[in-house]
């Protein structure tokens, strides 16, 4: 057992890494999380519902339920371009979460609810020196939190191949400040939008077992518009001003969620299955995010359409993982991911500073009686350093984020 | 189970340390900041919103560059701070000067030309003074020791020509307030002071006056002759190059007066062409004209230029571009009929061109342009002979003519909005001041391969909104 423990250890401690992935959080299940986030062409426990709804009819208990959580110790820094000047991302815990519930009423079909949090965004900016920060024209917090809920249902034929479908509710709350240039007696003006949304998508997926061992699994999870309609945008201006920024507006804000392919593969072999190898290979369609657009009541500062532009480009995600099983009672995983960030130099914005991200991970279960086991997982990411400009407001310098992200979960099946 | 968990959290808690912050990298590359001494005028000095007062002085831009030299040895910058946050500022008047506070933006009702509110009630922003106080209490200001004793490392002053440098006697009674106030003695030059400090480094940005000061007065025949401005100008920059310590330094050209709020504020609200009149009218003004001696002046249906007093003292009709100053008596246009014909005279309207003083009409500008261009000439040739760091200053006020971001701020020559000039539309607020220290400081960089930080443009404040 310590042996283990030390080995993990030293695999975590030697990864290296930084944050990225726009407002995506790869976070759903702590199993597959051990795993270098692979999961598509998984069908060991509930999460398949998310991963690849074609998975879920592999599952083989009658009821499979899955919970879990993780924590997002965040860290970042940025340091201004050509003057000697710091600022730091607040410590604010995130918690991304899931639940996956599992029902097979027959051999090869399976119904089931996934509730988690694919999409979300939480920072803070902080003066090192306690002023204002530098960049606070631009944002001083967000906090976009999206959760969505989906049903799912899950078919295989002869345990060869599966194809499931789940329809995707999504909630959404965004909760953003910044400063307005125009100075009163009491100093910078400033800006707050707040609002929440819904909206539909769906995830379809198809899994296919061609031969002993092997899995292959294809998902497609479509993109979804959260059009924050009627967010209340509050302004507090100089009163001379106050005319052209009303205080108390409404917004539409238009934050896309992308759609996701993802193709995954692995290998089962060893003796009862011991060794799990696998790869998946996600393609992320962030070029729907071309810019955070707002749309105004009554006009701000004479414009009703104020949009920062954003600019992201498609990614392609690489992941691999593997398993071990020591005993009955004792799984160990370990993987890493490669995850180009899809914002470009010139439009790298401290509202999501994202980085090209190379994470590392190391996980465990513990099951102390058939169907039940507690997850425990640790993915490490080490930010690379970045330079780079939000050139529409100017704004340079060199960015450095990473995260320590344990997670928790519980799964049951029987 | 609970060791294993242990462990994890540990390593989270352990990972999750602050991560280090890069440290910026800052070299002065060889150059000596010690004694960093600068020579200019009223964009030197700090001088803004109308006036010299000490949070502008404070806003300085060599004061702002000594800051940041700090962090590559830069010694103290001493400051001839005025002692008021209310400033003075003044005109001469026949027998003396005339005093002021600086402006600051007030929100106030409109009133029409009579003095009375308008009807509907219309609030706007209007720079206005600070108080009213007496004339002897602002002299005695301008006239008071600096709250700091010398010597004084910003030799900027506000008024200073290109000659003046070299005036003994400008610190004298006679001489300008705002040197007199500070120099070492009345016989004294602006030069001899910098000099008798023994730079380790030099700034020197002068000439702005040896063609805005001209421009300020609506005319093109008061600018500082080319040739003159070619003589004087090595001789200054060679003056602090001779000084004891052999200095470096930074210089910068001058940018062509007529793009500050100053000259174009009015000219966008009031149209060249703003006198609209139907056949009669027109040919009663071409009466009126004639009747006065003025027949050349023609008037006609539909939209007229008003008429204002050339330079040579004849009259003429504006042209589209001729420029309107922020002086202008705009009530006297909408209710006197300035640019027309007086109507208030009796017992019949007397024909009322709009004084040349308050137009820079378009050969004005070719010749204000012209000038300034042949002194960025020679400013140039001095850069480029003596290896100094020069900002192209010109070229920078060009590009904030259609706007500059800087960390999110927008920033442009727009008069009050544009966040770069200050309540006068000749001096620049504490944020510009502070995006130009940071231009010299480029022009060093870029010039001597130094790293000096810029300062944090977002420290600064602009304009302050009632």
């Amino acid at each position: 057992m310590r042996r283990f423990t030390t080995l993990l250890l030293f695999l975590c401690l030697a990864a290296t890494t930084s944050f990225g992935g726009g407002y995506q959080v790869g976070l759903h299940s702590v199993r597959n999380t051990g795993m270098g986030l692979i999961g598509t062409s998984l069908s060991n426990d509930a999460s398949s519902l998310f991963y690849n709804p074609g998975g879920a009819a592999f599952v083989s208990d009658k009821w499979s339920f899955s919970a879990g959580v993780s924590l997002i110790f965040a860290r970042g820094t940025y340091q201004a371009k050509d003057v000697n000047y710091q600022a730091t991302i607040k410590h604010e815990l995130n918690t991304p979460f899931y639940f996956y519930a599992a029902f097979k009423p027959t051999k090869n079909l399976s119904i089931g609810l996934a509730v988690n949090t694919p999409y979300g965004n939480r920072l803070a900016w902080n003066d090192t020196e306690g002023d204002d920060w530098k960049g606070r024209y631009l944002i001083k917090d967000i906090s976009f939190k999206a959760i969505t809920y989906q049903p799912t249902i899950s078919y295989k034929f002869k345990n060869v191949v599966g194809i499931g479908v789940g329809l995707v509710y999504s909630t959404g709350t965004v909760d953003m400040n910044k400063s307005i240039p125009i100075q009163g007696a009491t100093g910078d003006g400033t800006m707050n939008v707040k609002g929440s949304t819904s909206n539909f998508g769906f995830n379809a997926g198809i899994m296919v077992h061609p031969d002993k061992g092997w899995s292959i699994g294809l998902d497609y999870r479509s993109k979804i518009e959260m059009n924050v309609k009627g967010a209340d945008a509050t302004f507090a201006v100089p009163q001379s001003v106050s005319d052209k920024f009303p205080a108390t507006n409404k917004a539409d804000v238009m934050l896309p969620l992308p759609a996701n392919l993802d193709l995954g593969v692995s290998y089962e072999f060893g003796k009862s299955n011991q060794w799990m190898i696998g790869l998946n290979l996600c393609y992320v369609f962030w070029s729907t995010y071309d810019s955070l657009a707002f749309d105004f009541q009554e006009p701000v500062n004479g414009a009703t359409h104020i949009a920062t532009p954003a600019l992201y480009t498609d990614q392609l995600i690489v992941r691999v993982g593997a398993q071990y099983k020591v005993s009955k009672a004792i799984t160990l995983r370990a993987g890493g991911y490669y995850d180009p960030s899809p914002v470009k130099n010139d439009y790298l914005n401290p509202q999501t500073p994202s980085l090209t991200e190379i994470g590392v991970t190391c996980g465990l279960s513990v099951t102390p009686f058939k169907g039940f086991s507690i997850d425990a997982a640790f993915l490490y990411l080490m930010g690379a350093k970045r330079d780079g400009t939000y050139s529409p407001d100017n704004f340079a310098g060199t960015y450095r984020t990473g995260f320590s992200i344990p997670g928790i979960g519980l799964s049951y099946s029987f | 189970m609970k060791k294993i968990l242990f462990i994890i959290l540990s390593l989270a808690v352990l990972t999750a340390c602050e991560r280090k912050i890069d440290e910026f990298n800052a070299s002065a590359n060889g150059l000596d900041f010690s004694n960093f001494v600068s020579v200019g005028n009223s964009l030197t000095a700090g001088y803004a919103d109308g006036a010299l007062y000490t949070s502008g002085q404070e806003n300085s831009i060599p004061n702002i560059m000594a800051t940041q030299f700090k962090t590559v040895g830069g010694g103290t910058f001493k400051q001839p701070l005025i002692g008021t946050n209310d400033g003075v500022g003044f005109q001469p008047i026949p027998g003396g000067l005339y005093c002021y506070t600086k402006r600051v933006l007030y929100y106030t009702v409109d009133k029409d030309c009579y003095g009375n509110p308008v009807v509907p009630e219309i609030k706007s922003i209007k720079p206005g003074f600070v108080s009213n106080p007496d004339q002897a209490t602002l002299l005695q200001q301008l006239f008071a020791p600096s709250t700091v004793t010398g010597p004084y490392n910003n030799m900027g002053v506000p008024g200073a020509t290109l000659q003046t440098l070299f005036m003994p006697g400008y610190g004298s009674q006679y001489g300008n307030p705002y040197f007199t106030r500070f120099a070492t003695s009345p016989g004294t030059t602006i030069l001899a002071d910098a000099i008798a400090q023994q730079p380790s480094f030099f700034y020197l940005w002068i000439g702005n006056n040896d063609v805005l000061a001209s421009a300020l007065a609506g005319t093109d025949q008061m600018m500082t002759p080319a040739d003159t401005f070619a003589k004087y100008y090595p001789m200054a920059a060679g003056a602090l190059m001779a000084s004891a310590k052999k200095p470096k330094g930074v210089i910068a050209n001058l940018p062509y007066v007529t793009s500050i709020p100053f000259f174009t504020t009015i000219s966008q609200k009031l149209p060249w062409n703003g006198v609209p009149l139907d056949a009669t009218q027109a040919a009663q003004l071409n009466g009126l004209y004639a009747l006065q001696g003025h027949p050349e002046i023609v008037w006609k249906a539909g939209l007229n230029p008003f008429v204002y007093k050339k330079e040579d003292g004849t009259l003429a009709q504006l042209q589209e571009g001729d420029l309107f100053l922020l002086t202008l008596p705009t009530d006297s246009i909408k209710c006197r009929g300035m640019g027309i014909a007086d109507t208030t005279k009796h017992p019949m309207p007397y024909i009322y061109p709009i004084p040349g003083k308050y137009v820079l009409d378009k050969s004005e500008q070719a010749n204000l342009k012209a000038r300034t261009d042949e002194f960025n000439a020679t400013i140039y040739k001095v850069a480029t002979e003596n290896n100094l760091a020069i900002a192209d200053m010109n070229g920078y006020l060009k590009q904030f003519a259609s706007g500059m971001v800087f960390d999110g701020i927008k920033m442009s020559t727009a008069f009050v909005s544009g966040g770069l000039f200050s309540t006068d539309g000749v001096h620049l607020n504490p944020r510009g001041n502070c995006v130009t220290a940071n231009f010299f400081i480029q022009a060093i960089n870029s010039k001597y391969g130094s790293t000096i930080p810029q300062a944090n443009v977002t420290n600064y404040p602009g304009l302050t909104f009632p």
